[in-house]
């Protein structure tokens, strides 16, 4: 498993084990990867994040254009050996894409109960944000100044 | 397949003194095909466990190269789980509390099982 925010190592792992998913991958709803597991070199991470990124894309345009107010929860697609299941939710940090790969020793009905799961413990860990210091207009002279002078050295 | 027929056979399950919920479920992909049941009952989640729970006794009997089961009765301190097998992939389940009266249940269950063809 990799994961570029730590606090997410956790809900994954016990979705993982719980669920016997396959493979995983978490990312942002453009595309970016927080976090993935399973994904070898043959199948490609930035490939299947931005493929499903843009099927939920999709979706969530045509339940707009069916003024489904809630939209859809989740596209599944079923294949004979392996199903997908994508789904979109909130997170603290916005709204996150999840990408799972099940197989036969797993169901749609097993990932949808700890898929659930997972987003909420998901949302309960998540760190509280940082708040952006704003720049104030009297400030931002002094400021300059001061980064000015700390590249250049002062005169 | 009669959905009306099923959903009177699930109804008559639910009757049974104790019994909180009764479903149809599919085996195959763990998700809820008809359902009567109580209020508050997670009816999808019972689905989604009790498909795991058939796949792999139906695993485990085929890796001892025994017959696959027909039914399966779990049995906890506050309540039991039955289901009985139909045609693939649908299972009846029914969940019941403490005090159900689980022989007529499963009788029930085996009958109704057949209503599922």
């Amino acid at each position: 498993m990799r994961v570029l925010e730590p606090w997410v190592t956790d809900p994954l792992a016990e979705f993982l084990r719980e669920s016997a998913a396959r493979l995983a991958l978490v990312m942002t709803s453009s595309g970016q990867v927080i976090a993935q597991h399973g994904f070898t070199r043959s199948v490609d991470v930035m490939s299947a994040a931005s493929l499903g990124a843009g099927i939920l894309a999709t979706t969530d345009e045509l339940a707009r254009q069916l003024q489904a107010s809630a939209g859809f929860g989740a596209v599944v697609h079923q294949g004979g050996r392996q199903g997908v299941w994508l789904s979109g939710f909130d997170t603290p940090r916005g709204r996150w894409i999840a990408l799972v790969v099940f197989g036969p020793e797993s169901s749609v009905g097993l990932v949808r109960l700890f898929f659930a799961r997972f987003a909420t413990q998901l949302a309960a860990a998540a760190p509280a944000l940082v708040p952006v210091r704003d720049v104030l207009a009297e400030g931002f002279e002094r400021e300059l100044d001061d980064s000015l002078r700390n590249l250049f050295g002062a005169h | 397949m009669n959905p009306a027929v099923w959903q009177d056979a699930l109804r008559e399950v639910t009757g049974v003194t104790g019994v909180i919920g009764a479903l149809i479920i599919s085996a195959d992909d763990g998700l809820v095909v008809a359902e009567t049941a109580m209020e508050g009952l997670a009816t999808a989640d019972v689905a989604a466990l009790a498909a795991a729970l058939v796949t792999r006794a139906v695993r485990c009997n085929a890796a001892m190269q025994v017959a696959i089961p027909s039914s399966l009765h779990l049995v906890a301190t506050a309540g039991a789980l039955l289901a009985v097998a139909g045609p693939s992939p649908l299972w009846m389940v029914a969940v019941a509390g403490p005090d159900a009266e689980l022989g007529r249940l499963r009788l029930l269950l085996r009958d109704f099982a057949g209503v599922l063809r």
